[in-house]
């Protein structure tokens, strides 16, 4: 880390969002891996209240992370990539655009597997919240799916980390350390920089509303718990 | 002057016919009206497997016969339950293992983490009190306690894993004859009757035979009930002695006719309460007075057994007049001629404790065996001379078996030899249409503790009862709180082939 | 813009995208060849799809597809099949119980000791690891015994017989009822059959929901059912499997009626005023099981042909 000036550009939610969605993910494999599905069952839950308030945030949250900031049009996904390969590299602050597309993916498949999961089962004991509302074919069929899906994030992460291993080792921007400080420095941000924080008791809001509709389909499906 | 009060009469009556349309009543035909279009829609017909049959009859004629799912291999059901449960370890299981061990005392594993109804401490093992040997063409082994059910070994198929999981003596019997411990569930007959009807209208379709034991068995009545299904399904208990049925007769001053008359008047009187409410009770209780009013003459006739010829009075050990499970095997028989279809005979005093002396292996396990050796194998042997019994399914048994413990009531050594409840493994044996005969089924360990081979669960049993009946065991059903209920309850049912013909 | 050199340009200390991916490549490739080696079973799937490992296959006559193919079929394929594949397991296919599963083979030929699928099976159903679970129909004592011995055997796809194996019971199968079938069926008699079920009312039944044979029962008519009545029931002879006269009016003027029933199964004659001429009748009925005649006139010497051809008769005083 140099000692050039720093500049806050993620924000506490975001950042909180980030490393939680990681040890969520590594607890969900683990506990579905050995058999622990209770705890399977509440990762799965929390990972979907986080990821509903990441998708509010995304709306009103602070300037980089709304999805307005991120998703561009594929001709501005393209221009930067290029300008990744040769050239002048275009900066950004938050996330640049093929950045924006993981993010996007990742956050929908992650939604994607959790609503799966809502409705799976493993055939003798255990099954989501929301299994007993559909037949039991179709919650099979949701649970093959469910499995589908985690090796599409298996994918999707190794992808992610491979992305950060090139900025980190062949442009040497290390995007690791600002998701953890919320700073970057200055020299790796364009030269205009308009970034607002929302209210961190806006974000606590959305994140009790988020966790009250997870509860909610908890509470009004069956489940194991 | 007469036109005047005619029609104040009938305006009056009007007045009362509209006010017996009370809002109530509205309410009740709107609700029932929404209710039937909103059922229409969304409930979506099941198919397939566990798809009910059709069982509508004419509600005047609920026991009407109906024709079985397919070709039944038997017509009808005799069930000789022997209330308390007989100990298999002196009756069908050979033990010689456990004999050798007689007197020691009974190993952990047996009772760790278990619970026993009445054994309590470290009891020791009680080796089989009687000898047993091979009997008959087929060598199946019995012991030297049923020399008369011997001369019938080679008809029998014995099961002797059958296993259930209540040790008490009433959520066991419901068990055998509902399908569920608790009570509110259909018994047997009531299924079987509901399924098939019966082919006597003069009759009951199911009745009841009760010897040794007071007027009801442990679980009482509701283990000939009808639970949810119609009432007019349930078991009649029929005395054996006297009046079939208490106040069947007419009162000494009420001719028949006099008793068709009100009879009469009061079929017009339901027929107008079911024309105004529609309620199918209604009809039914209409065809149970006139079941009554036809018993009169006929179940007189079918339980009355003094016009039997001495020699098969004397085959049976029948006493008339006397309540015995002799005069009851007699009437069964009677009664399976007649076309009843589910009969039902229970005897009491098995539960061989070893507390009084009546309850003693050594005692009490003699006597009943005395009493039920000799009726069992004679009504066994009169149905087959008939050419009855090949259509005829009889199946005898207790509801749970016996330790191969020793019992010892509070930690304390007794006075007469007993064995405690054991729901790991009993025998029971059938006999009849459809039954592979003269053979054994299923096998307990050395010590008579737990099935080795072959475990029957009862649900197991009642699926090959109704197979032999005709039905698939899924597809006898009646909705009641939700749910399809079937005799073998919610677990998957197996019907056991290895013992069919 | 100040700091970045492009991709052309490297900056010390970092290194160039070339060598970066083509390292990601190499690990990319380590991780799946891990992965094959930590789950034998997609080791098995790649080499299959490349084409290094042939796909093992049970011939149509071998002890496995004949015995033990029909128990994974019906005991194990729904959750370890098409539908579902629980723990990575396929048990529907003779390669897919070879490959395995999640935790690696479940079957080692020869080795019943060591196969999870033959310690599974054998567990008490109290055991969380027992096959099939609790809540499934379980494995009967020989179906359990036949999947042993074929692993003891070798588990291989071409052996068919293994000595003391439990000889196969015979399934229970209830055939579906189709109730358009049916009516097909009992067409050509349906409006005779409603007639007559009409006129003698509780007397004539269909034999079962889905056939269109008939059987007859007017024992509890008593004497007021008589040949002329029988002879009412004659056009639907041909169909008569059953028939219960037992204790009627019927006599030997009925033997031609009797004649016509040449499907019947069994025939109940006690108590009736029937002799031999009637049991003679009943020599086309090839189907006949038994007959019942206690308390009749009818000799042995009438019965003896039809127990040469093995009909049970009851009542004749020498007993079946």
């Amino acid at each position: 880390m140099d000692h050039k000036p720093q500049v806050p550009i993620w924000d506490i939610p975001i950042r909180l969002f980030h490393w939680s969605v990681v040890l969520l993910l590594c607890i969900s494999w683990f506990s579905a891996d050995q058999g622990y599905m209770r705890i399977h069952l509440v990762s799965g839950l929390t990972l979907l209240a986080l990821l509903l308030f990441r998708i509010a945030w995304g709306l009103v949250g602070s300037t980089t992370a709304r999805f307005s900031d991120f998703l561009h049009p594929p001709r501005r996904v393209a221009a930067y990539l290029k300008s990744l390969a040769g050239g002048e590299r275009i900066l950004h602050a938050g996330h640049n655009p093929a950045g924006g597309l993981m993010v996007l993916a990742l956050i929908a498949v992650l939604l994607a597997q959790v609503a799966t999961g809502l409705f799976a089962n493993d055939g003798v004991r255990f099954h989501g919240p929301l299994a007993l509302l559909v037949s039991e074919d179709f919650s099979t069929r949701l649970t093959n799916i469910h499995g589908l899906i985690f090796d599409l994030i298996l994918i999707l992460v190794w992808c992610h980390v491979v992305a950060v291993g090139f900025y980190l080792l062949v442009k040497g921007d290390n995007l690791v350390w600002p998701m953890i400080t919320g700073k970057k420095s200055r020299a790796q941000l364009p030269p205009e920089l308009n970034i607002v924080f929302t209210r961190l008791y806006i974000a606590m809001l959305l994140l009790a509303v988020s966790a009250g509709v997870a509860a909610w389909i908890m509470i009004q499906g069956e489940s194991i718990l | 002057m007469m036109a005047d009060r005619e029609d104040q009469v009938c305006s009056h009556l009007d007045l009362l016919k509209t006010q017996s349309d009370t809002r109530r009543h509205f309410l009740g035909w709107g609700a029932g009206g929404l209710g039937a279009l909103f059922m229409n829609g969304a409930m979506a017909a099941p198919s397939g497997e566990n798809a009910p049959l059709n069982f509508n009859r004419n509600p005047a004629t609920p026991l009407s016969v109906l024709p079985p799912q397919f070709p039944a291999k038997v017509k009808r059901v005799i069930y000789l339950h022997m209330g308390g449960s007989p100990s298999q370890l002196e009756l069908f299981d050979h033990k010689p293992i456990l004999a050798k061990f007689h007197g020691h005392d009974c190993p952990e594993s047996f009772i760790q983490g278990k619970r026993l109804a009445f054994i309590q401490g470290i009891p020791k093992l009680l080796g089989p009190m009687f000898p047993f040997h091979r009997a008959g063409k087929s060598g199946t082994w019995i012991s030297d306690r049923l020399p008369h059910l011997e001369g019938a070994i080679d008809d029998l198929c014995v099961i002797k894993s059958m296993k259930t999981d209540q040790f008490n003596h009433a959520p066991a019997q419901l068990l055998v004859h509902t399908g569920d411990p608790r009570t509110g569930h259909a018994s047997l007959g009531s299924w079987v009757t509901y399924g098939l009807g019966s082919e006597n209208q003069n009759l009951p379709g199911f009745i009841v035979l009760i010897s040794n034991g007071g007027t009801t068995a442990n679980a009482g009545k509701p283990l000939w009930g009808s639970g949810f299904l119609p009432s007019v399904y349930q078991g009649v208990a029929c005395r054996s002695a006297g009046e079939p049925v208490l106040f069947l007769d007419n009162p000494k001053s009420v001719s028949r006719d006099e008793r068709r008359k009100v009879l009469d008047a009061v079929d017009e009187i339901n027929q107008q309460t079911y024309r105004e409410f529609g309620n199918p009770e209604t009809v039914t209780r209409i065809a149970q007075y006139e079941m009554a009013f036809r018993m009169q003459l006929e179940a007189s006739d079918a339980m009355n057994i003094h016009r039997e010829p001495k020699a098969v009075l004397e085959r049976y050990g029948a006493e008339p007049g006397k309540t015995s499970y002799a005069n009851n095997c007699l009437v069964a028989r009677r009664l399976a001629e007649r076309g009843v279809r589910y009969i039902q005979l229970y005897h009491w005093g098995w539960d061989s404790h070893g507390t009084p002396v009546d309850e003693g292996l050594n005692v009490g396990l003699v006597k009943r065996c005395h009493e039920t050796d000799q009726p069992t194998a004679a009504l066994l042997a009169d149905l087959k001379a008939r050419g009855l019994l090949e259509d005829t399914l009889i199946v005898w048994g207790g509801e749970f078996g016996r330790t191969p413990m020793w019992e010892n009531r509070g930690g304390q050594e007794m006075e007469f030899i007993g064995r405690d409840h054991h729901p790991n493994c009993f025998s029971i044996w059938l006999a009849g249409g459809g039954i592979k005969p003269g053979i054994s089924y299923g096998e307990t360990d050395d010590m008579g503790y737990e099935i080795a081979h072959n475990p029957v669960e009862l649900r197991d049993l009642h699926a090959t009862m109704l197979y032999l009946l005709g039905f698939d065991y899924r597809r006898l059903n009646y909705p009641y709180q939700g749910l399809d209920q079937k005799l073998t309850g919610v677990k998957p049912a197996r019907i056991v082939s290895e013992i069919l013909a | 813009m100040a700091g970045d050199s492009g991709i052309s340009g490297r900056r010390s200390g970092h290194l160039s995208a070339s060598v970066y991916f083509g390292c990601v490549g190499l690990v990319t490739l380590a991780g799946t060849g891990l992965a094959m080696l930590a789950r034998p079973a997609f080791g098995h799937d790649m080499l299959q799809w490349i084409g290094l490992e042939s796909v093992p296959q049970a011939q149509a006559s071998s002890f496995y597809a004949i015995r033990v193919a029909p128990l994974f079929e019906t005991r194990c394929a729904v959750c370890h099949g098409d539908k579902r594949q629980k723990s990575d397991l396929r048990l529907d296919s003779f390669a897919s119980v070879l490959r395995g599963g999640k935790h690696g083979a479940v079957i080692i030929p020869s080795d019943t000791k060591n196969s999870e699928l033959a310690i599974r099976i054998f567990l008490p159903a109290s055991d969380d690891r027992a096959m099939p679970p609790d809540g499934k129909t379980p494995l009967t004592e020989d179906e359990k015994t036949v999947i042993k011995l074929w692993i003891a055997h070798g588990a291989t796809g071409s052996l068919r017989d293994i000595p003391g194996a439990p000889k196969p019971v015979a399934e229970i199968v209830i055939p579906e009822l189709d109730l358009a079938q049916v009516e097909k069926k009992r067409a050509p008699l349906v409006a005779e059959v409603a007639r007559l079920q009409g006129r003698f009312p509780g007397v004539v039944a269909y034999e079962a929901q889905d056939s269109a044979d008939l059987e007859i029962n007017a024992s509890l008519k008593g004497a007021s059912f008589g040949d002329a009545d029988l002879q009412a029931l004659a056009p639907l002879a041909a169909r008569v499997v059953g028939a219960n006269l037992s204790g009627t009016g019927v006599s030997d003027a009925s033997a031609p009626v009797l004649a016509t029933m040449t499907r019947l199964k069994n025939l109940r004659l006690s108590g009736t005023k029937v002799s031999d001429t009637a049991i003679r009748a009943l020599e086309g009925a090839k189907a006949l099981r038994s007959v019942t005649v206690v308390d009749t006139k009818v000799t042995v010497g009438a019965l003896a042909p039809l127990r040469a051809r093995g009909v049970t008769v009851y009542g004749d005083g020498d007993g079946p």
